[in-house]
Parts: structure tokens; C-alpha cells; sequence
């Protein structure tokens, strides 16, 4: 009694009979516990997850085996069937050749004088020098006169204007990557305005009008261009050039390749991600002209030269001893190169040396050139989908934490279909604007955001992870739930036993 | 007092006999290791046993295989150097530069990654085609002493930072993620052009990375770390969407060599400062900063990099060649099992370089504006068709070949190998040294231990003496 009084007087209740030690109590606080994290482990199951759709894979696969075909209609306008014939042997013989070149392109030849359906080119015999007008051909071949070599030549001159190889160079090398989009930076660009006589100003506008905007609207079909252009007074070069002799000064090979004195120069502004083509009017410096290029130890007749991918540069000797103000006259020839330097830079095919265009504005390009640049570019974009596309599957299927979303499905899918398309389409303009499409959507999901790859986590960092975290959590409630388990298997055995003694006692 | 003394001396006295004993054997153990340590390190000694060769194995084949290169260079390819081999096949240069650590104390770090900035700079990469990926805390740091500039060298002669420093990713972007982005393009729309690495199938890559790292890990500012896999598969995910066409990689920290060994794509060229096991060290000190300065492989790596312009024709060789494991107190290795290219045609400038090519245009319109006076003979309608046959002559800047430095090459790569083979002996001495140094280290806690024993123990007999004998006149203490 004395033990007990004071022990109430701090515990005014006892132990076992607080509301929290009651067992079920305490049972109901342990299952609560469990329950949460029985029904949180989907929850964090799902936020830890990547999510990762499943992808068209065999889609993918069977469309990238696949390989674009693009038929080239040729109508020759004669009734000689045996001329026809010979033609197209002559032809078949050129694509045999070089495989590899025609990959893909398929030329399709008939003949018959009546008109031909639209979109094939037409060989027409006549005339006194070989000319070109639209899609129009036209040799100075007597239809009786059906000898090999001029065969031969007429063959070679057709398969040159279908699939156009560069004379010389190598032009994959030069011309810019296919973008649907580029920006085209012009820049006047006095080596030293305060040295002595400079070019202060230039007509921009009006040589630009005359000279590019027609090549810029006949290649509207291909790429959408952004235009601008700008004055710098003061832009040093970063190397010397050579001094040739008294009066002139020289660039040797190796200093075009280092001109560019990017350091320094601010060519372009950098509004937008779109590829961009510099053009550079150079006028160098009072005291250092005239620049000219050396080329094998000698003067080279041109001042223009390209690099491959970035732009074409020319230096502009002026020779007067006076500020001055270049007016359209005096930029047709400047422009005249910049367009020429653009058509190399895009790709645009030159015509064989023996076809004269007759067109009526010559400048502007020619339908077999658009043609020949558009199946080219029509089966690179092709090739690079199709490429991109089994890239996707095979870094997705390779690399197990990157996550596939919405969005790049959808891309992917759309992809497909527009490539579907494109092996459908009939004209050359369709074939080509698909498989634009299928090479942007492509690259889009490539390059989606989303796909980032989670980083590599080691077997032993997820152990460090998530070892302090749960051990310490887990370790007790599992504890305490075998505790609680063992206890609530005893007390039923022993209520059992006290029972049936409650029983027989009684 | 004595009593108060008493217990702890005899308590003492319990490890006096084991304590001895383990001096002994720590004693033993330095000497008996040391001295071939000491002969290992005096160059005329021969070479070590093939057991610890393994972590120096890379940099040997590397330069094994090197000799070969050099006898088919020295034969065949002499003349045949300018015939476009040695000319890289791409039409532009990018760098990215990761500098992964912050604060004051990394300052050499930012120094590294601001001297390859100057350097790729220097050597015409624009900065549009430069990433620079910079924590940039120590130039404006308030314990800068020089506030606005960042040093490599002790007497403060070259401001890295200069006026004209572009840092696209700053501070706290200086992210795994972002790092990871900049390498695949996975970008949101809205990211500026001067924050994309907008490279393509014909564009070479410099990859310089510095900081804290590990084997096969990069620590980012004390918060997440890139593993060799991340690397790696950033470099698959470029090869397999054409984003380059070669990829040079260098990295400076610690175990460096372990960043690359994960590396899967093609066309990758790689380089690291030590190998796994192996820290990296700074080099210099400056006393004014503070701080170390710059760290020793980048350091000799720039150093190299000074003696090259635009157009110099040095190759990879040479840079490799150039590699000093003493000076630099690490080994680099090398790795180009990936590349194609054998290493002695492949120029310092096609990575660091700008342009590789220049065509020449010959055409009508050339020679109209070289004749001023044929200015205003030029109808503007009739003469100026696109159709006129140009004559394009491709420039491939072609290189000479030097029989000099071919000779040169052989008798350093003698010397090289010779000086691999120290080094070498050097790594396998590195894990005993380690070794040993823990041991001197429990030698000397062991040593101490005794000393204090037996301090306290004849400070206490002198206590004891003093209380007992009275003025002996002992000064011991």
C-alpha cells in the first residue's frame, strides 16, 4: 500500500492500463504505419520511375531498310525508236557505272512525238548549239545520224544535268547542311576606315534585289531564308599578310584558312539557332593594298574564296585615294560572285559546260538544276530520318534510363507517316517537302529535351542512397511487427489454456 | 603528487613491451621499403618487375606502338605527307571547356579551364564555337587580392580573364545536366545559340574538363559527380545523330585516365593526367593569391600549346611526346584504340585550329574586280550569268614533311620510352610507398607514444626522486 500510494501520486494511472499500451491500440499505430507505406510504395514507385513508352520499333526497322527510289522521266521527242533505244543503253550503261552515285535514282526514258506528261524532261533533237530552257533540253543531233559517240556525249551531258557531280572538290565537304531555315549575314568590312580611303557605304539593297532575290525565290521550295547585313569600319586582321613587292600584298593558302579573325569580328548576330552563311566584302587597309591571293607561289586571278560550310569571302582592292560609296553599279560584280559563292555553298548544281540556258532572265536557275538539288537533298534528308530515327530506337533499347515521352513518340510516329508518304508521292516537289518533314520531326524527337538519359547510378549508390534512409525507418517497424506478431501468437495459446482451466475449475 | 602519478606510470608500463615492439617493426618496415624506393627513383636503375607495369600499360602501347608509325613515316609517307592525308576532313571547330569546381580554394582550376579558353582562342576557334563552362567565383572573389583577374603563374604577367571572356554556363549551371545537354543537344527552344554546341557531322570536338574526380567520376561543385558511363553514352548519343566528326578529349584531376576507359564511339581521341590510383597536383603557388595557380598537366599542356600558331603543323604526337610524367608528377595516358587516324598526322589544329580549308574561286567576277578599271565595262543584265564555267581549285593547305623532326621524333621517343620506364617503376613504387607511409605513419604515433611514456615516467621517478631524496639537483625538467 505504501509501495503503491506514491507511485499513483506521479502515475496517476497505471502503465498497462494507459490508453496507448493497449495492445490493439498499439496494433492499430503499427498497421497504420504499414498501411501508409504499403500504399505509399506505388506512389514512389511511379515518381521514381522513367517513363519509357514503348516505340515503333519494328516500324522503324523495316523503314529504315527501306530505300527511296526516285524516278526520272525523260521524254525524248523523236519518232526513232531505234535513236530512243540507243539513248537509253547509253544511259543504263552511265548508272551502271557508278552505282553508288545513282543510288536511288532511277531514270525512266520514252519517246514519241506527242506531248508528254507533265513533270518528265524533254530531249528534243535540233536546233544548232545544245540549250536548256526549263525542263526543255535540246541537242543538235541529226535523228539520222545515230552515231556512238555523239550518243555517248548526248548521254553523258543528260546524266550530268540528272544526277550533277561537282567538277572539282569535293562538295559534300562544301555545301552547308540541309536546314530548312538559314540566315544569310552580309558585312562590308573596312580593314582600317582611319588608315586612308575606305568604303564607307554600300547599295545593299538594290544589288541584293538584283542579284539574290531571284536565286533566294527559285529555292523558295527548299529552305526559307533570313537576310541581314551590316557596315564595320575597323576590322583587323590577325596575321600578316605577305608583301609580294613594293605596292602589293599577298594571302597565302594557309592564311585564308586562318582570314576569318573570329576573335574579333562579329559577323552575324546570333537572334536565332537557324544556320548561317557569311558573306564577307573585305577592303583592306590603306596602307596593305592591294591584297591579292597567292596561289602555287603566284598572284591568283580571283580575290574570292569560300570556306566550306561558313560563307565566301572577297577583298575589294579600291583603288581611288578617296573615301567612297559603292552604288549598285559597282556591287553588280561583287554580287554577281556572292551569288555564285551561295549556289556553291547550298549545293546548287552547275550546268554542263556544253548547254547553253536560253532562258529569258539567265541568272535564275534552271528547272533541271532546282530538280537535280532537290532529289539530292530529298535523299539526304532520307537517309538522315531514317538514320536518326533507328539512332532513337537503338539508344533507347541501348541506354536503359532514358525516358521515352509523349512527344517524342508522337514524333517519331509522325515521322514514319511522312516517310510513308514520301514513298508514295509522285512528284518530285512532294517527295521532297516529306521527307523535309520526316528529317525535322525526326531530328525534333532526337533532340527532345525530355530525352535526357538519367545519369548512371551504380548498384552501390543506390545502396548509399537509400540504406540511411530506410534502414533506420524499416528496421524498427519490422522489429516491432515480429514483436508484436510473436505476442498476439502467445497470448492466443495461453488464453486457450486459461480457459479451458477457467472451465474445468469451474 | 606521486600518487596521483602512480597509476597512470604503471598503466603505462602495461604497453611499454608491445609499444617497443611495434616500433621495432615500424622501424624495419621504413628501412627495408625505403631503400629500393630511393634506387628507384635514381634513373640509371634497372627496370622494375613486370607485376607493376600494369597501371602504365596504356601510355606503354601507346608509345610502342608509336615506333612502328615512325619507321612508316620515315620510309613511305615522307613525300606522301601533303597527298591529304594529313588533312582532317572537317569544316569546323568547337571546344567545349568544363571547369567542374567553385569556391576560392579551386581557383587553379579555373585557371586551367580559362587557359585552354585563351588557348583555343588564340588559335582561332570563334566564340561562338566555344562552350565555356565556368564556375567563375575566383575573379571576383572578395579574398582575390588582384580583384578582375585570374592568373596561372606566380608572377602575375598574363591576365587570363582579360576583357574579353565569354562564360556560357556560369555558377550554379555548371550542372551534370546541363554539361549532358550541351553534348547531346537536347535543349529547350528557348536556349540561346551561344549556349549550343551546334556541331554536325563535319565539325571536330575539343572536350577539356577540370576538377575533382575519381576513378571513373568528376565531382561538379560539390553537389553531383559525372561518371565515365555519362560521358560515354553522351559521346554514343552524338556519334549516332552525326554531331561530330572527331572528338578530342582531355581531362585534368585525379585518376583522370579511369574518365575515358568507358569510351564506345568511334573517332574519339582522349587524354588524361594520372592514372587510376594516381592524384593529379598543382603546380604552381602564388604567394600573393594564396592559392595554387594552375595544375601541373594542364600547365605543361599550355606551355606546349604557346609554341603553336595557326598554322603550325605539330601533331598529336608531339603534344604526346611532350608529356613529362616528372615534371608533371602524374602519368598521362592516351587512348586512341577509337581513332582512326594514326597519330603523327593528326595536327594540333584540327582541333584547336578554326578552318582547315579555303577554296580559291577562279571566275570571270574575280578577275573583274582585281581589274578595277574593267569596273565599268560590267553590263548589269547580259554578263553576269551564274552559268559561266567556274574553275574551283580545292586549297588543301598542303604540309611539308621534315625529315628533321622525323629523326628528332625517334631519338625522343628513345629517351620517352626510356623515361615511361621509370615512370612506370614509379607507379608500381607508388602503392608501396603508400604503404610504407602508413606504416611510418603508425611508427611515428607509436614513437610518440613512448616518448610521452617515457617522459612521464622519468618525470615522475624525478618527482619521486625530488620528494624522496630531497635536493639531488636533477634539472630534468
Amino acid at each position: 500500500m505504501l509501495l503503491v500510494k506514491p507511485a499513483d501520486e506521479h502515475n496517476p494511472r497505471e502503465p498497462s492500463k494507459l490508453f496507448f499500451e493497449s495492445e490493439n491500440v498499439r496494433r492499430i499505430i503499427l498497421f497504420a504505419y504499414w498501411a501508409v507505406i504499403i500504399a505509399a510504395t506505388p506512389l514512389w514507385w511511379y515518381t521514381t520511375s522513367i517513363e519509357r513508352l514503348s516505340l515503333p520499333t519494328s516500324r522503324v526497322r523495316s523503314q529504315a531498310g527501306n530505300q527511296l527510289k526516285i524516278t526520272v522521266p525523260i521524254h525524248l521527242h523523236t519518232g526513232d525508236s531505234e535513236l530512243a533505244g540507243g539513248l537509253r543503253k547509253e544511259l543504263l550503261q552511265i548508272t551502271a557505272e557508278d552505282a553508288e552515285h545513282w543510288n536511288g535514282i532511277t531514270v525512266h526514258v520514252d519517246h514519241g512525238l506527242s506531248d508528254p506528261t507533265n513533270g518528265s524532261y524533254i530531249v528534243k533533237f535540233g536546233g544548232e548549239d545544245p540549250s536548256i530552257d526549263s525542263r526543255t533540253v535540246t541537242f543538235p543531233l541529226d535523228e539520222k545520224a545515230k552515231s556512238a559517240p555523239e550518243l555517248k556525249q548526248v548521254a553523258s551531258t543528260l546524266a550530268e544535268l540528272i544526277s550533277p557531280r561537282s567538277q572539282q572538290g569535293d562538295p559534300h565537304h562544301r555545301v552547308a547542311q540541309f536546314s530548312p531555315r538559314y540566315r544569310l549575314a552580309f558585312t562590308l568590312m573596312d580593314e582600317d576606315a582611319s588608315a586612308g580611303p575606305a568604303v564607307l557605304e554600300w547599295d545593299f539593297k538594290t544589288a541584293f534585289r538584283r542579284h539574290l532575290l531571284p536565286t533566294l525565290n527559285a529555292l523558295s521550295q527548299l529552305h526559307n531564308f533570313t537576310v541581314e547585313s551590316q557596315v564595320q569600319y575597323h576590322g583587323r586582321l590577325a596575321f600578316n599578310p605577305v608583301q609580294v613587292d613594293e605596292q602589293s600584298y599577298a594571302l597565302t593558302s594557309e592564311q585564308l584558312t586562318v582570314f576569318v579573325n573570329s576573335a574579333e569580328w562579329t559577323l552575324s548576330s546570333s537572334a536565332s539557332n537557324d544556320p548561317v552563311l557569311h558573306f564577307l566584302l573585305f577592303v583592306p587597309s590603306a596602307t596593305r593594298r592591294p591584297l591579292y591571293i597567292e596561289q602555287d607561289g603566284q598572284i591568283s586571278n580571283s580575290n574570292a574564296f569560300i570556306l566550306p560550310q561558313w560563307g565566301g569571302i572577297l577583298i575589294y582592292n579600291s583603288e581611288t585615294n578617296h573615301h567612297i560609296n559603292l552604288n549598285s553599279t559597282d556591287l553588280d560584280p561583287i554580287f554577281s560572285t556572292f551569288t555564285n559563292q551561295l549556289h556553291m555553298l547550298l549545293g546548287i548544281p552547275q550546268l554542263p559546260a556544253d548547254l547553253r540556258s536560253t532562258q529569258v532572265r539567265s541568272r535564275v536557275i534552271t528547272e533541271w538544276q532546282l530538280d537535280a538539288l532537290q532529289r539530292r537533298r530529298a535523299l539526304e534528308n532520307a537517309k538522315g530520318a531514317a538514320d536518326t530515327l533507328r539512332s532513337i530506337v537503338n539508344l533507347v533499347e541501348q541506354i536503359e534510363n532514358m525516358p521515352v515521352g509523349q512527344d517524342v513518340k508522337g514524333d517519331i510516329q509522325n515521322a514514319l507517316s511522312a516517310l510513308g508518304q514520301m514513298y508514295t508521292a509522285s512528284s518530285l516537289a512532294e517527295i521532297f517537302r516529306h521527307s523535309a518533314r520526316a528529317f525535322t520531326l525526326s531530328s525534333r524527337a532526337f533532340f527532345n529535351p525530355g530525352m535526357l538519359a538519367m545519369l548512371y547510378f551504380p548498384a552501390e549508390h543506390k545502396y548509399a542512397v537509400y540504406a540511411p534512409l530506410f534502414a533506420s525507418a524499416f528496421l524498427p517497424l519490422v522489429l516491432v511487427a515480429i514483436r508484436e506478431f510473436k505476442a498476439w501468437k502467445a497470448s492466443r495459446r495461453p488464453v486457450k489454456k486459461v480457459d479451458t482451466t477457467k472451465k474445468i475449475g469451474s | 603528487m606521486p600518487s596521483s602519478s602512480s597509476p597512470s606510470h604503471s598503466r603505462l608500463r602495461l604497453f611499454r613491451l608491445p609499444s617497443i615492439l611495434l616500433l621495432t617493426l615500424s622501424i624495419y618496415l621504413t628501412t627495408s621499403w625505403t631503400i629500393p624506393t630511393t634506387l628507384a627513383l635514381d634513373p640509371s636503375s634497372p627496370p622494375p618487375s613486370p607485376e607493376h607495369n600494369e597501371k602504365a600499360h596504356l601510355l606503354r602501347n601507346f608509345f610502342g606502338g608509336r615506333g612502328k608509325n615512325d619507321d612508316a613515316h620515315g620510309h613511305g609517307s615522307g613525300s606522301g605527307q601533303g597527298d591529304g592525308k594529313v588533312t582532317s576532313t572537317h569544316t569546323n571547330n568547337w571546344a567545349v571547356l568544363v571547369c567542374s569546381s567553385r569556391y576560392w580554394f579551386n581557383y587553379r582550376h579555373m585557371a586551367n579551364a580559362l587557359g585552354m579558353y585563351r588557348t583555343v582562342k588564340r588559335l582561332g576557334i570563334p566564340d561562338s564555337n566555344i562552350i565555356l563552362m565556368l564556375a567563375d567565383d575566383a575573379a571576383c572573389n572578395t579574398r582575390n587580392k588582384y580583384p578582375g583577374t585570374v592568373y596561372a603563374e606566380p608572377n602575375q604577367h598574363l591576365d587570363l580573364y582579360g576583357e574579353n571572356i565569354e562564360v556560357d554556363y556560369r555558377g550554379y549551371e555548371v550542372t551534370v545536366e546541363n554539361f549532358i545537354r550541351v553534348l547531346t543537344g537536347r535543349m529547350e527552344e528557348s536556349v540561346p545559340r551561344s549556349k549550343r554546341l551546334l556541331s554536325d557531322e563535319r565539325s571536330n570536338i575539343f572536350v577539356y574538363m577540370t576538377g575533382h574526380g575519381g576513378n571513373e567520376f568528376l565531382k561538379f561543385q560539390d553537389n553531383e559527380e559525372i561518371s565515365a558511363h555519362d560521358i560515354a553514352d553522351a559521346f554514343e548519343q552524338m556519334h549516332q545523330k552525326k554531331r561530330y566528326n572527331e572528338i578530342f578529349f582531355m581531362i585534368d584531376t585525379c585518376q583522370a585516365n579511369t574518365m575515358y576507359t568507358k569510351f564506345y564511339s568511334p573517332n574519339v581521341l582522349a587524354t588524361g593526367s594520372s592514372v587510376l590510383g594516381e592524384s593529379s597536383y598543382s603546380h604552381e603557388h602564388d604567394d600573393d593569391i594564396g592559392v595554387a595557380v594552375i595544375d601541373a598537366y594542364t600547365h605543361f599542356v599550355l606551355q606546349f600549346m604557346e609554341g603553336i600558331n595557326k598554322t603550325s603543323h605539330t601533331t598529336m604526337q608531339d603534344l604526346f611526346q611532350s608529356y613529362d610524367p616528372v615534371a608533371i608528377k602524374s602519368h598521362p595516358g592516351v587512348r586512341n584504340d577509337l581513332f582512326k587516324r594514326p597519330l603523327d598526322q593528326v595536327r594540333i589544329t584540327d582541333f584547336f585550329g578554326g578552318v582547315s580549308q579555303a577554296e580559291v574561286l577562279l571566275d570571270q567576277d574575280g578577275v573583274v574586280i582585281r581589274d578595277a578599271q574593267n569596273l565599268e565595262d560590267v553590263d548589269e543584265e547580259s554578263d553576269l550569268g551564274l552559268n559561266d564555267q567556274d574553275e574551283k581549285i580545292t586549297n588543301s593547305s598542303s604540309p611539308k614533311s621534315s625529315e628533321e623532326v622525323v629523326e628528332e621524333d625517334s631519338k625522343s621517343s628513345i629517351r620517352r620510352t626510356r623515361r615511361m620506364d621509370e615512370g612506370k617503376q614509379q607507379v608500381g613504387q607508388a602503392e608501396k610507398q603508400g604503404r610504407m607511409r602508413s606504416w611510418s605513419a603508425i611508427g611515428v604515433l607509436v614513437a610518440l607514444g613512448w616518448f610521452v611514456h617515457a617522459k612521464q615516467k622519468s618525470s615522475s621517478s624525478s618527482l619521486a626522486s625530488r620528494s624522496g631524496g630531497g635536493g639531488k639537483g636533477q634539472k630534468r625538467l
